[in-house]
Protein backbone atom coordinates (compact mmCIF):
# COMPACT_ATOMS: atom_id res chain seq x y z
CA UNK A 1 0.00 0.00 0.00
CA UNK A 2 1.24 3.41 -1.03
CA UNK A 3 0.00 7.39 0.56
CA UNK A 4 -0.51 9.47 -2.28
CA UNK A 5 -1.67 12.51 -1.19
CA UNK A 6 -3.32 15.45 -3.58
CA UNK A 7 -3.58 18.73 -2.40
CA UNK A 8 -5.65 21.72 -3.92
CA UNK A 9 -5.69 25.07 -2.58
CA UNK A 10 -7.42 27.75 -4.65
CA UNK A 11 -7.39 31.42 -3.68
CA UNK A 12 -8.86 34.62 -4.81
CA UNK A 13 -10.74 37.82 -4.67
CA UNK A 14 -13.22 37.51 -6.83
CA UNK A 15 -16.08 38.61 -4.32
CA UNK A 16 -14.96 41.39 -1.94
CA UNK A 17 -14.33 39.16 1.27
CA UNK A 18 -12.14 36.71 -0.64
CA UNK A 19 -12.36 33.08 -1.28
CA UNK A 20 -10.01 30.64 -0.65
CA UNK A 21 -10.20 26.27 -0.72
CA UNK A 22 -7.73 24.37 0.56
CA UNK A 23 -8.42 20.82 0.32
CA UNK A 24 -6.04 17.14 0.49
CA UNK A 25 -6.84 14.02 -0.22
CA UNK A 26 -5.53 10.90 0.06
CA UNK A 27 -6.03 8.65 -2.68
CA UNK A 28 -7.86 5.13 -1.93
CA UNK A 29 -9.03 2.27 -3.52
CA UNK A 30 -12.72 2.06 -3.87
CA UNK A 31 -14.48 1.52 -0.54
CA UNK A 32 -11.80 1.62 1.31
CA UNK A 33 -8.76 3.30 3.41
CA UNK A 34 -6.35 1.41 1.26
CA UNK A 35 -3.86 3.74 -0.37
CA UNK A 36 -3.86 3.25 -4.32
CA UNK A 37 -0.74 1.90 -5.37
CA UNK A 38 -0.27 1.90 -9.15
CA UNK A 39 0.17 4.69 -11.93
CA UNK A 40 1.15 4.95 -15.24
CA UNK A 41 3.89 7.56 -14.73
CA UNK A 42 3.85 11.19 -15.88
CA UNK A 43 3.43 11.01 -19.64
CA UNK A 44 4.52 13.56 -21.82
CA UNK A 45 2.90 13.47 -25.70
CA UNK A 46 3.26 15.82 -28.41
CA UNK A 47 0.71 16.82 -31.02
CA UNK A 48 1.20 18.64 -34.20
CA UNK A 49 -2.16 17.89 -36.06
CA UNK A 50 -5.84 18.78 -35.00
CA UNK A 51 -6.77 15.27 -35.06
CA UNK A 52 -9.03 14.46 -32.42
CA UNK A 53 -7.62 11.18 -30.83
CA UNK A 54 -7.30 9.07 -27.48
CA UNK A 55 -4.97 10.48 -24.81
CA UNK A 56 -6.12 7.26 -22.47
CA UNK A 57 -7.65 4.23 -24.28
CA UNK A 58 -9.58 1.81 -21.54
CA UNK A 59 -7.99 -1.66 -21.23
CA UNK A 60 -4.88 -0.50 -23.44
CA UNK A 61 -1.48 0.81 -24.04
CA UNK A 62 -0.45 2.77 -20.86
CA UNK A 63 -4.15 2.57 -19.00
CA UNK A 64 -3.97 -1.75 -20.01
CA UNK A 65 -3.80 -2.13 -15.87
CA UNK A 66 -6.40 0.23 -15.46
CA UNK A 67 -9.80 -1.28 -13.99
CA UNK A 68 -12.28 -0.92 -16.20
CA UNK A 69 -15.32 -1.62 -13.34
CA UNK A 70 -16.09 1.70 -11.71
CA UNK A 71 -12.92 1.21 -9.05
CA UNK A 72 -11.00 4.25 -8.07
CA UNK A 73 -8.67 6.11 -10.50
CA UNK A 74 -7.68 9.35 -10.60
CA UNK A 75 -6.68 11.47 -13.66
CA UNK A 76 -4.62 14.40 -14.03
CA UNK A 77 -4.14 16.52 -17.31
CA UNK A 78 -2.10 19.36 -17.89
CA UNK A 79 -1.62 21.79 -20.65
CA UNK A 80 1.89 22.38 -20.63
CA UNK A 81 2.16 25.16 -23.29
CA UNK A 82 2.64 28.42 -22.91
CA UNK A 83 0.24 30.49 -25.55
CA UNK A 84 -2.92 31.30 -24.14
CA UNK A 85 -4.80 31.38 -26.80
CA UNK A 86 -3.95 27.97 -27.84
CA UNK A 87 -5.98 24.84 -26.05
CA UNK A 88 -6.91 21.25 -25.81
CA UNK A 89 -10.80 19.82 -25.66
CA UNK A 90 -10.85 17.30 -23.34
CA UNK A 91 -13.59 14.63 -23.76
CA UNK A 92 -14.53 11.04 -22.93
CA UNK A 93 -16.03 8.08 -25.11
CA UNK A 94 -15.15 7.54 -28.69
CA UNK A 95 -12.57 9.94 -30.73
CA UNK A 96 -13.40 10.46 -34.50
CA UNK A 97 -9.66 10.06 -35.20
CA UNK A 98 -10.13 13.06 -37.73
CA UNK A 99 -10.54 17.20 -37.41
CA UNK A 100 -13.93 16.99 -36.70
CA UNK A 101 -15.06 16.20 -33.50
CA UNK A 102 -17.19 13.45 -32.34
CA UNK A 103 -20.71 14.30 -32.72
CA UNK A 104 -22.21 15.04 -29.48
CA UNK A 105 -25.44 12.37 -29.20
CA UNK A 106 -28.10 13.88 -26.34
CA UNK A 107 -27.39 10.70 -24.22
CA UNK A 108 -24.01 10.76 -24.25
CA UNK A 109 -23.21 7.57 -24.56
CA UNK A 110 -20.92 7.85 -27.49
CA UNK A 111 -18.59 11.16 -26.58
CA UNK A 112 -19.11 13.93 -24.49
CA UNK A 113 -16.97 16.77 -24.47
CA UNK A 114 -15.58 17.55 -20.72
CA UNK A 115 -13.36 21.07 -21.40
CA UNK A 116 -10.59 22.74 -22.81
CA UNK A 117 -7.29 23.26 -21.24
CA UNK A 118 -5.63 26.09 -22.16
CA UNK A 119 -2.08 27.27 -21.99
CA UNK A 120 -1.21 25.99 -17.92
CA UNK A 121 -4.84 24.66 -17.42
CA UNK A 122 -4.78 21.42 -15.39
CA UNK A 123 -6.99 19.13 -14.31
CA UNK A 124 -7.85 15.89 -11.89
CA UNK A 125 -10.87 13.87 -12.09
CA UNK A 126 -12.12 10.49 -11.22
CA UNK A 127 -12.02 8.00 -14.39
CA UNK A 128 -14.55 5.62 -14.79
CA UNK A 129 -12.75 4.21 -17.59
CA UNK A 130 -15.10 1.44 -18.21
CA UNK A 131 -14.02 -0.36 -22.14
CA UNK A 132 -15.10 1.30 -25.18
CA UNK A 133 -16.94 4.46 -24.56
CA UNK A 134 -14.28 5.08 -21.52
CA UNK A 135 -11.47 6.82 -23.36
CA UNK A 136 -10.10 9.85 -22.77
CA UNK A 137 -9.96 12.38 -25.93
CA UNK A 138 -7.88 14.90 -26.53
CA UNK A 139 -7.95 17.27 -29.84
CA UNK A 140 -5.55 20.49 -29.82
CA UNK A 141 -6.90 23.54 -31.43
CA UNK A 142 -3.96 24.19 -33.92
CA UNK A 143 -1.81 22.10 -35.72
CA UNK A 144 1.46 24.13 -34.39
CA UNK A 145 3.10 22.01 -32.08
CA UNK A 146 1.30 21.54 -28.30
CA UNK A 147 2.41 19.53 -25.64
CA UNK A 148 0.37 17.80 -22.65
CA UNK A 149 1.24 16.07 -19.63
CA UNK A 150 -0.85 13.44 -17.72
CA UNK A 151 -0.67 10.48 -15.37
CA UNK A 152 -3.28 8.26 -14.21
CA UNK A 153 -3.15 6.95 -10.39
CA UNK A 154 -5.08 3.14 -10.15
CA UNK A 155 -5.67 0.13 -7.97
CA UNK B 1 -9.79 42.15 -12.62
CA UNK B 2 -10.03 39.67 -10.27
CA UNK B 3 -6.91 37.02 -9.54
CA UNK B 4 -8.05 33.59 -8.98
CA UNK B 5 -5.51 31.04 -8.60
CA UNK B 6 -5.43 27.04 -8.55
CA UNK B 7 -2.89 24.99 -6.97
CA UNK B 8 -2.10 21.01 -7.29
CA UNK B 9 0.65 18.90 -5.40
CA UNK B 10 0.86 15.78 -5.49
CA UNK B 11 3.46 13.69 -3.22
CA UNK B 12 4.18 10.64 -2.24
CA UNK B 13 6.69 8.47 -0.51
CA UNK B 14 6.48 5.30 -1.45
CA UNK B 15 4.21 4.99 -4.69
CA UNK B 16 7.30 4.60 -6.94
CA UNK B 17 10.94 3.84 -5.84
CA UNK B 18 12.01 7.72 -5.41
CA UNK B 19 9.60 9.95 -3.77
CA UNK B 20 7.61 11.58 -6.37
CA UNK B 21 6.35 15.36 -5.79
CA UNK B 22 4.34 17.12 -8.72
CA UNK B 23 3.03 20.78 -8.00
CA UNK B 24 1.24 22.53 -10.81
CA UNK B 25 -0.23 26.47 -10.38
CA UNK B 26 -2.27 28.12 -12.70
CA UNK B 27 -4.43 31.51 -13.21
CA UNK B 28 -8.04 31.08 -14.03
CA UNK B 29 -8.20 32.92 -16.96
CA UNK B 30 -10.90 34.09 -19.27
CA UNK B 31 -11.13 31.61 -22.50
CA UNK B 32 -8.42 32.05 -24.74
CA UNK B 33 -7.15 35.43 -23.14
CA UNK B 34 -4.95 36.56 -20.04
CA UNK B 35 -7.72 38.41 -18.23
CA UNK B 36 -9.17 36.76 -15.01
CA UNK B 37 -12.67 35.52 -14.28
CA UNK B 38 -14.39 37.49 -12.67
CA UNK B 39 -17.28 35.26 -11.51
CA UNK B 40 -17.94 32.38 -9.04
CA UNK B 41 -21.11 30.53 -7.33
CA UNK B 42 -18.98 30.99 -4.31
CA UNK B 43 -18.58 27.50 -2.67
CA UNK B 44 -21.35 25.38 -1.52
CA UNK B 45 -22.95 22.94 0.74
CA UNK B 46 -25.58 20.65 0.81
CA UNK B 47 -26.75 17.55 2.17
CA UNK B 48 -28.47 15.20 0.50
CA UNK B 49 -30.49 12.29 1.51
CA UNK B 50 -31.40 10.24 -1.38
CA UNK B 51 -29.88 8.69 -4.26
CA UNK B 52 -31.14 10.41 -6.91
CA UNK B 53 -29.30 11.77 -9.66
CA UNK B 54 -29.26 15.52 -9.10
CA UNK B 55 -27.72 18.79 -11.34
CA UNK B 56 -25.10 20.25 -9.42
CA UNK B 57 -24.98 22.86 -12.20
CA UNK B 58 -27.54 23.09 -14.53
CA UNK B 59 -27.27 22.83 -18.49
CA UNK B 60 -27.08 25.94 -20.09
CA UNK B 61 -29.60 26.35 -22.84
CA UNK B 62 -28.65 29.00 -24.84
CA UNK B 63 -25.51 26.89 -25.43
CA UNK B 64 -24.05 28.94 -28.49
CA UNK B 65 -24.13 32.04 -26.30
CA UNK B 66 -22.15 30.46 -23.81
CA UNK B 67 -19.75 28.02 -25.36
CA UNK B 68 -16.27 28.26 -25.20
CA UNK B 69 -16.74 30.48 -22.34
CA UNK B 70 -14.45 29.45 -19.17
CA UNK B 71 -16.14 27.56 -16.28
CA UNK B 72 -13.85 25.66 -13.69
CA UNK B 73 -15.92 23.16 -11.39
CA UNK B 74 -15.00 21.96 -7.73
CA UNK B 75 -16.61 19.36 -6.35
CA UNK B 76 -15.65 17.22 -2.88
CA UNK B 77 -17.35 14.55 -1.51
CA UNK B 78 -17.03 15.54 2.60
CA UNK B 79 -18.11 12.05 3.51
CA UNK B 80 -16.05 10.17 6.29
CA UNK B 81 -17.47 6.70 5.55
CA UNK B 82 -15.21 5.49 3.02
CA UNK B 83 -17.51 3.20 1.31
CA UNK B 84 -19.86 6.07 0.57
CA UNK B 85 -19.52 7.59 -3.17
CA UNK B 86 -20.80 10.17 -5.09
CA UNK B 87 -21.05 9.40 -9.18
CA UNK B 88 -20.07 12.25 -11.04
CA UNK B 89 -21.81 12.53 -14.46
CA UNK B 90 -21.76 15.30 -17.42
CA UNK B 91 -24.88 14.73 -19.24
CA UNK B 92 -25.64 11.25 -19.47
CA UNK B 93 -21.77 10.28 -19.54
CA UNK B 94 -20.35 9.34 -16.26
CA UNK B 95 -16.87 11.35 -15.05
CA UNK B 96 -16.61 8.41 -12.34
CA UNK B 97 -16.78 8.25 -8.51
CA UNK B 98 -15.80 10.76 -5.49
CA UNK B 99 -15.14 8.50 -2.60
CA UNK B 100 -14.98 10.25 0.94
CA UNK B 101 -13.05 12.78 0.66
CA UNK B 102 -12.41 12.92 -2.66
CA UNK B 103 -12.25 16.14 -4.54
CA UNK B 104 -12.29 16.85 -8.86
CA UNK B 105 -11.37 19.97 -10.47
CA UNK B 106 -11.92 20.50 -14.12
CA UNK B 107 -13.15 22.86 -16.91
CA UNK B 108 -16.35 22.04 -17.83
CA UNK B 109 -17.30 23.34 -21.62
CA UNK B 110 -21.01 23.40 -22.45
CA UNK B 111 -21.30 21.60 -25.72
CA UNK B 112 -23.48 21.69 -27.98
CA UNK B 113 -25.22 18.28 -28.53
CA UNK B 114 -27.57 16.73 -31.11
CA UNK B 115 -30.97 17.43 -28.61
CA UNK B 116 -32.44 20.40 -30.12
CA UNK B 117 -32.75 22.13 -26.90
CA UNK B 118 -29.15 21.71 -25.74
CA UNK B 119 -29.66 20.94 -22.36
CA UNK B 120 -27.84 17.82 -21.46
CA UNK B 121 -24.11 19.26 -20.53
CA UNK B 122 -25.53 19.70 -17.25
CA UNK B 123 -22.78 18.28 -14.48
CA UNK B 124 -24.89 15.64 -11.92
CA UNK B 125 -24.24 13.73 -9.28
CA UNK B 126 -25.78 10.76 -7.59
CA UNK B 127 -24.91 9.49 -3.88
CA UNK B 128 -24.38 6.00 -2.97
CA UNK B 129 -26.21 6.52 -0.01
CA UNK B 130 -29.83 7.75 0.72
CA UNK B 131 -28.06 7.92 5.05
CA UNK B 132 -27.21 11.42 4.03
CA UNK B 133 -23.97 12.71 2.45
CA UNK B 134 -22.42 16.19 2.30
CA UNK B 135 -21.00 17.85 -0.94
CA UNK B 136 -19.40 20.92 -1.66
CA UNK B 137 -18.73 22.15 -4.92
CA UNK B 138 -18.16 25.49 -6.70
CA UNK B 139 -17.40 26.95 -10.21
CA UNK B 140 -15.29 29.76 -11.56
CA UNK B 141 -16.58 31.37 -14.98
CA UNK B 142 -17.25 34.15 -17.61
CA UNK B 143 -20.68 33.45 -17.84
CA UNK B 144 -23.57 31.30 -16.86
CA UNK B 145 -27.38 31.33 -17.56
CA UNK B 146 -29.39 32.06 -14.67
CA UNK B 147 -32.88 30.30 -15.11
CA UNK B 148 -35.82 32.63 -15.85
CA UNK B 149 -38.02 33.13 -13.15
CA UNK B 150 -41.93 32.10 -13.69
Amino acid sequence: MATIDATFSLSSDITSYGLSINNTMTMTKAGSTTGLDKTTGLSRRVFTSTNQVDLLTAGTGVAADVPTDKLSSKLYIKNVGSDSSQYFIIGKGNSSGGSTETTIASDGTAYYRIGRLYAGEWMLIPWDAVATTGDITIQPSTAETMHVEYMVFFE
Amino acid sequence: MATTTASLTITSSDLVGDALSLSTTNTLHKAGTTTGLEQSTGLARVYLTAQTNVDLFGAIVDTPAFEGKAHWVYICNKSEDETEYATITIGDKVIGRLYAGDFLWMPWDTAEDTHGDNKHADIELAPSVATGMHIEYAMFHEGFQLTTAV
